[in-house]
């Protein structure tokens, strides 16, 4: 049984301890809610067919408050234009896009009869297949898949929903041999390159909302940011190598949830065991090496992961609290056309 | 009041409607903004404090004096760990509010006194009956139905749930399992406060100022009634300044700072500038606007650097 503390004792950690990530959370904004309800009256009517979605998140940027995935209006597919999401999103900084799909139903009974744990294991599958084919060396977004089941009851104006954040499992778990602030890995010249090089890349709108590189510092301390795609040019060099990714968690004792994909296609893909992450989190919107942190960890290669029908479990549906529980949201107040009349009159 | 809200929103619509934005700058006149003077100093304010952004909004809601992908700025998530009804005290008690605008009981507060350190006086820190009461219906029911959720057969099933629970998930070693929330609270343990906010910043073409938006989250993630919203609002501006509305670009009710008076007191903070021999530029306009939406909204950490002293009362 996992421990019920939200932060393990910084001396476990130091010994070589299990690699524990902090959940993704996620946030729905009310607008998302009123476009799901216009499209699926004006388009969808009763097709239960999964819709594309787009999440959005960004690094930690304040203290005390994990950021959160993020689902807004323009998550859903624009009715009018037949643009996909994803493409429409790049380049805000403060709104990375996510790739994500969602399961409506027409009915409660049909909602509760999901099977949850095969549409799970359905994301999950696709991972793994991004991770084999090299797709996500291209994209890596698509490490952070994510679902959303939902019962939309157009006549009360309530929504039930759950969200899930596929991981693939691996055997035997990661071991985290030790996590601290960048600050204190790095000299004060690297950590002054890497903030810059960070910075540069979270402003330039080519590469601000790719959650995903690789860090490479030469021996002039000098750090240079590089997407996934170009890890054959940084194997072969003697640099210092660094996989970082945006981590929405705020806790300073363990990384976020994006990291345990990331470490499961690095071991995969690029069969490394031994791997050196950075959390790159910010303050104020700027890259902070104080906040963000470095740890290393161990992770061996799946037993089975040579057998031809390799399957990894999955895991990430969302707790509410401690419970796998759907969250509930009525609003009818704001979108029961009756109701806004009489509030209007 | 309702009713009276109405027919000024109504009148607004139609000015509106029927004059063209403002185009000759009266920033040092009247303290307020151009729509281009909005955009310049919008730009400065993203590339400054990069936690806003630019939105574009719904194209049905397009503002067509605006730029289509400059049509409001937000931040999301900003921390506001307690409060403001429950931190007045400690800012009558520290004494250092400026009134700049005494006209009449309106008068906006310029700054406030840096809060005293109270984690030791545990009466000053003691929640309103409201914030008490969600916190405590959430504990019983795990689901955060409060919100409109009336009817008593809504409350989901969690049976249906739980008996086919996924067992992998329960066991999983590799997931941090954390305590019900997973914010940190920095004071009392058992009085869950913080709360998240999305703000954000619209133009307003009558009043030609920028207004202000919030969008309140609970600790749990769940949309707060925009009544809520009211106790992160100074007292002196809740029921009157800050007013419940549509938003122009999102949907719903939202709370928002009611641009009335904002020129009038903007022109005050550039009198107190330029008397001190600060000469104000226009795309730093939103830096001192947020300054001074600070001391209406005390708790709410958003971001807003200031390049200059706004003078000796500042903190």
């Amino acid at each position: 049984m996992a421990s019920r503390q939200a932060s393990p004792s910084p001396s476990a950690s130091m010994s070589g301890s299990l690699l524990q990530f902090d959940r993704f959370q996620s946030l729905v904004d009310v607008g998302f809610w009123h476009r799901l309800s216009v499209l699926k009256l004006d388009t969808l009517g009763i097709d239960q067919s999964p819709v594309p979605l787009v999440g959005f998140f960004a690094p930690h940027s304040r203290a005390h408050v994990s950021n959160h995935l993020n689902l807004l209006s323009e998550s859903l597919p624009d009715p009018v234009k037949n643009a996909s999401p994803l493409e429409t999103h790049l380049g805000n900084r403060n709104k990375c896009p996510v790739p994500g799909i969602l399961y409506n139903t027409n009915t409660l009974e049909g909602f509760k009869e999901l099977d949850r744990d095969n549409l799970l294991q359905i994301e999950a599958n696709k991972i793994l297949a991004d991770i084999q084919s090299g797709r996500v060396e291209e994209d890596s977004t698509l490490l952070l898949r994510f679902l959303v089941i939902s019962f939309a009851d157009l006549k009360t104006w309530s929504f039930r929903y759950l969200f899930a954040f596929p991981a693939l499992v691996v055997d035997p778990p990661a071991t985290l041999l030790s996590l601290q602030p960048a600050t204190q890995i790095l000299s004060a010249e690297e950590a002054e390159s890497l903030s810059a090089a960070c910075n540069e890349w979270r402003s330039s709108s080519l590469t601000a909302g790719i959650p995903f590189f690789i860090v490479s510092i030469n021996s002039d301390s000098r750090a240079t940011l590089r997407p996934l795609k170009d890890w054959e040019f940084c194997q072969g060099d003697q640099n210092k190598l660094l996989f970082g990714f945006y981590d929405p968690c705020h806790l300073k004792t363990n990384p976020g949830w994006p990291l345990r994909n990331f470490l499961t296609f690095i071991c995969l893909r690029w069969k490394l065991q031994k791997i050196r992450f950075l959390c790159y989190r910010e303050r104020l919107g700027l890259a902070n090496l104080d906040v963000s942190l470095i740890g290393d960890a161990l992770i061996s290669i799946p037993k089975d992961f040579g057998e031809p029908q390799y399957i990894p479990k999955a895991v990430g549906w969302e707790r509410n609290g401690n419970k796998l529980a759907f969250r509930h949201i009525c609003l009818a107040e704001s979108m029961d056309p009756q109701r806004l009349a009489v509030s209007a009159a | 009041m309702v009713l009276k809200q109405k027919f000024h929103e109504a009148f607004k619509g139609t000015v509106e409607r029927m004059t063209g934005p403002r185009t000759v700058s009266a920033f040092k006149e009247k303290g307020v903004l151009s729509v281009s003077e909005f955009v310049l100093a919008g730009d400065n304010l993203v590339s400054k404090c990069p936690t806003w952004s630019w939105e574009a909004g719904e194209p049905s809601k397009r503002k067509s004096f605006l730029p289509p992908d400059k049509q409001y700025l937000i931040t999301r998530n900003v921390p506001c760990l307690r409060r403001a009804i429950s931190v007045e005290a400690e800012y009558d008690a520290a004494g250092g509010e400026v009134l700049i605008d005494n006209e009449d009981n309106d008068g906006w507060l310029a700054t406030h006194g840096k809060p005293k350190e109270t984690k030791s006086e545990e009466e000053d820190d003691l929640p309103s009956m409201e914030t008490l009461e969600i916190s405590k219906g959430r504990a019983i029911r795990s689901i955060p139905s409060y919100f409109g959720g009336e009817e008593e057969d809504d409350i989901p099933d969690m049976a249906d749930f739980e008996d086919s629970g996924n067992l992998v998930e329960a066991d999983d070693p590799a997931t941090l399992q954390t305590p019900y929330f997973v914010t940190h609270e920095p004071e009392d343990e058992n009085i869950l406060r913080t709360r998240t906010y999305d703000i954000s910043i619209t133009y307003d073409k009558y009043y030609q100022t920028p207004r202000v938006w919030l969008t309140g989250y609970d600790e749990s993630r769940m949309p707060l009634r925009p009544e809520l919203v009211l106790d992160d609002v100074s007292q002196d501006h809740a029921h009157k300044t800050v007013t419940i509305e549509d938003h122009p670009h999102l949907p719903g009710k939202h709370a928002s700072v009611h641009p009335c008076r904002h020129g009038a007191v903007m022109k005050k903070i550039i009198d107190v500038l330029m008397s001190r021999g600060v000469e104000p530029e226009v795309d730093k306009y939103l830096f001192l606007f947020l300054k001074f939406m600070a001391s209406v909204i005390p708790t709410i950490e958003y971001d807003y650097t200031m390049d200059f002293d706004l003078g000796s009362s500042s903190s």
